[in-house]
């Protein structure tokens, strides 16, 4: 049995997802990421909210929730304040983090709450059928956009590095070891981190944009990728086409949100003690 | 040292909860309980408790649940439009069995409505507002000491119940200040103190008309919460016959511990003629006419819900045996009225009276509805 | 079970996929150091991805009729295996490893359990 198995609820396999779909390249890569951090199970949760990225929590044999749409980071936003030296992971797709659930991620970023966010972007609502997303590249046809989809994409990295977030990174499901590198790095990172994962989504989106297996698709992903370095170099017109990937920011220094609110108590207890001692 | 003060409507339900072990808070501010957030930021911290203001009123009920099932008993506070916003959250605090108070200080609606005057216009949202078939409680305290009982009973019925259970105020009730003397209250029940024998990771699994028994998260056990229908173990299932058990199961553990969770106040019952059923700020105006009419030789009487949801079927059931007038009265155009009028369904004179403009009945005006029978 | 058809991989991107891993396979010899490929034939998917990444087209896809999708992949060169484990890496299934200490009592229990619906 390899380590990493024993984080894996394998009485809930076989896992639902198409054939040759990045989720179970996710799945493993984090499930390898706790082996090598060599975490205790029982103290890490796994939460999500719905799609296809929805139901990876219930392969994981740690604590796991699977909530309601766009909401997961709230739901761990509570779990981290009422157990702040636990293990808080979530997993979203496009819809649950940056359309119904955008607001929540902006706010788990200014906050640096310490949630370590696995973002899945496939440019898609898989689970529905696929529908454009916030994340779906221009042009390209979906269920909702027959004609062509009108609406740029989100770019992740910058949407939060806007909202202070401390620690954002990108990789793709063709490159399983620096994807696993990263997600450690996340792992390890106290504050909220944000690793997004871009991955092939070949039944649903792939299919109407001329890459129907997952060969194709994440052949096309390969053709995306680019270092930092030659991302730096390209023009405007050029950077929309393409995702860098790598860690696009990290800063170590700040405080995260419970140790913040632990100084808070501190501070209104002492204050108590002070208030009941006049009072005598 | 008297313990005798005047509290506002939502001081006390603070003060109540945090001794009710409270430790969590998170919400969003919101006419007419915005006072209830502002007050726990002040208070919890002093008691290493945990409070956080979050971004909207989803992302509040969000992290209540994720507090509690974390082990917190957790409370948010929120009026009509914020009560709307938390409708989904709410299901799945029904679905996954999971602990929770929310206070619902209503106003009047829809929509922004009125929101610096009362109503009692979301009766039937708060039993049916979120979707599927689910069961739930509601808790409604119309005095001063009423909310400091009711708050603590929330706590209690939440944890014993595995189930969300909400504490309705008046908006006039919620901001009024009145004089309260505050009790000493020893029975807090905690059910999550208890080892259970968790085999097999059976958190779902019991007789019919029982609390599941359901562990936190970080007990040592790798246990599965989904808000999708599920088995024993709480992993998502759409098997006929799983879901029907299971909605079974969660309907009964209510419907079978009536006796339990309903709690009521009755005011000159024993030879009432004529019943008032009324609750919140109208039964206190129903209270004052009811003295009114017994002044003048009128028999009738005032049966007070503090549990309006459920609804106190069979109790209502054995005072139709021999009353056979009862009035209805609550500020707006109809909604408990109709759960009165289906349990009184052999005969007896039913009237209600009814508004819906921000403004509270007056003792006059109950006493002249009720020498209409 | 019914056998459903594959219908995630047209059989002409199977043979694609099986072509260039032979064509890696070509400039290739057999390894110095031999390793152990373990298959859960009852979790692969027949997706490919493991036979795309394997740089000396040690794995190939075949036709498997007693698996729900109808395809998975084989170590059709065993000998070829030089233990990089980009295979294992890729799987979104858990159905291959290299060098595995297999508990023969816990895979015959996935596999058991796998029909279980």
């Amino acid at each position: 049995m390899r380590d990493y198995e024993k984080y894996i609820r394998y009485e809930t396999f076989p896992n639902p997802w198409c054939p040759g779909c990045g989720d179970g390249i996710i799945l493993k890569a984090t499930a390898m990421a706790f082996a090598e951090l060599e975490l205790d199970p029982n103290d890490i949760i796994v939460v999500a909210g719905i799609g296809c990225s929805g139901r990876m929590p219930t392969f994981f044999k740690t604590n796991t929730l699977h909530t309601t749409h766009g909401r997961a980071l709230t739901y761990a936003t509570g779990i981290k304040l009422a157990q702040p030296d636990k293990l808080v992971v979530v997993i979203s797709g496009d819809g649950d983090a940056l359309a119904i659930g955008g607001n929540h991620l902006i706010h788990a970023a200014r906050r640096n709450i310490g949630i370590n966010l696995i973002l899945i972007n496939n440019g898609v609502y898989g689970m529905t059928g696929g529908q454009a997303s916030p994340l779906t590249p221009q042009l390209f046809h979906t269920g909702t956009t027959p004609y062509g989809n009108i609406e740029p994409r989100f770019d992740t990295a910058d949407l939060l590095i806007a909202a202070k977030v401390s620690f954002v990174a990108r990789e793709t499901v063709n490159r399983p070891f620096p994807l696993k590198e990263v997600i450690k790095k996340a792992l390890l990172h106290k504050g909220f981190s944000v690793v997004e994962a871009i991955s092939n989504c070949h039944v649903n989106l792939g299919s109407k944009n001329k890459m129907k297996t997952a060969l194709s698709m994440t052949k096309w992903i390969a053709g995306k990728t680019v270092t930092k370095a030659e991302y730096a170099e390209m023009s405007d017109e050029e950077k929309r086409q393409k995702y860098p990937v790598g860690v696009l920011k990290q800063e170590d220094e700040r405080l995260e949100y419970t140790e913040i609110y632990h100084n808070v108590v501190r501070a209104a207890v002492e204050e108590q003690r002070r208030a009941e001692g006049r009072a005598q | 040292m008297s313990k005798r003060r005047a509290l506002q409507g939502n001081a006390i339900v603070v003060k109540a909860a945090i001794a009710a072990g409270c430790d969590f808070y998170a919400g969003y501010p919101i006419s007419p309980s915005s006072e209830i957030t502002v007050y726990m930021s002040r208070e919890l911290p002093k008691l290493e408790r945990v409070f956080i203001q979050m971004e909207d009123e989803i992302a509040s009920i969000g992290a209540c649940i994720g507090a509690s099932l974390a082990g917190r008993k957790a409370m948010t506070a929120t009026s009509g439009p914020g009560f709307s916003l938390m409708q989904e959250n709410l299901g799945f605090a029904v679905m996954a069995e999971v602990p929770l108070v929310i206070v619902n200080a209503m106003r009047g609606g829809p929509s922004t409505g009125l929101p610096t005057k009362p109503s009692q216009a979301d009766m039937m949202q708060m039993r049916w507002g979120t979707h599927g078939d689910h069961p739930i409680i509601a808790l409604y305290p119309a005095f001063p000491e009423e909310i400091y009982y009711e708050t603590i009973r929330a706590f209690n019925l939440a944890e014993k119940f595995w189930n969300p259970v909400i504490l309705i105020l008046d908006e006039c009730i919620a901001k009024a200040h009145e004089d309260i003397e505050i009790p000493e209250i020893e029975d807090i029940y905690s059910d999550r103190m208890k080892k259970h024998d968790i085999r097999d990771l059976n958190i779902y699994e019991r007789h019919f008309g029982e609390s599941p028994p359901r562990i936190d998260f970080f007990q040592g056990y790798p246990i599965h919460i989904d808000g999708l229908e599920h088995d024993a173990h709480g992993w998502p299932t759409s098997s006929p016959e799983v879901t029907d058990r299971m909605q079974r199961l969660r309907m009964e553990k209510i419907t079978n511990a009536l006796d339990e969770i309903i709690e009521y106040k009755e005011y000159f019952m024993e030879d009432a003629e004529i019943m008032v059923y009324s609750f919140g700020i109208s039964a206190r105006s129903a209270l004052a006419a009811v003295h009114l009419a017994r002044e003048q030789g009128i028999k009738a009487g005032l049966f007070q819900a503090l549990t309006i949801w459920p609804f106190p079927d069979d109790v209502l059931r054995k005072r139709f045996e021999r009353i056979k007038k009862v009035l209805t009265v609550e500020m707006n155009m109809g909604q408990m009225v109709f759960e009165v009028e289906r349990v009184a369904c052999r005969g007896e004179e039913k009237r209600a009276l009814l508004r819906a403009s921000g403004v509270p009945f007056t003792p006059d005006e109950v006493l002249a509805k009720i020498e209409e029978f | 079970m019914p056998l459903a058809e594959s219908k995630f991989l047209a059989s002409q991107d199977e043979l694609e996929v099986n072509q260039e891993a032979l064509e890696r396979r070509q400039k290739k010899e057999p390894s110095k150091t031999k390793h152990k490929i373990t298959l859960r034939p009852f979790y692969c998917k027949g997706c490919g991805l493991c036979v795309d990444i394997c740089p000396t087209g040690t794995l190939l896809l075949q036709t498997n009729k007693r698996t729900r999708w109808g395809v998975t992949a084989i170590k059709a060169a065993p000998d070829y295996c030089i233990g990089c484990k980009m295979c294992e890496h890729r799987c979104p299934d858990f159905a291959i490893f290299i060098d595995y200490e297999a508990d023969e009592e816990q895979e015959r229990a996935l596999e058991a359990r796998k029909d279980h619906e």
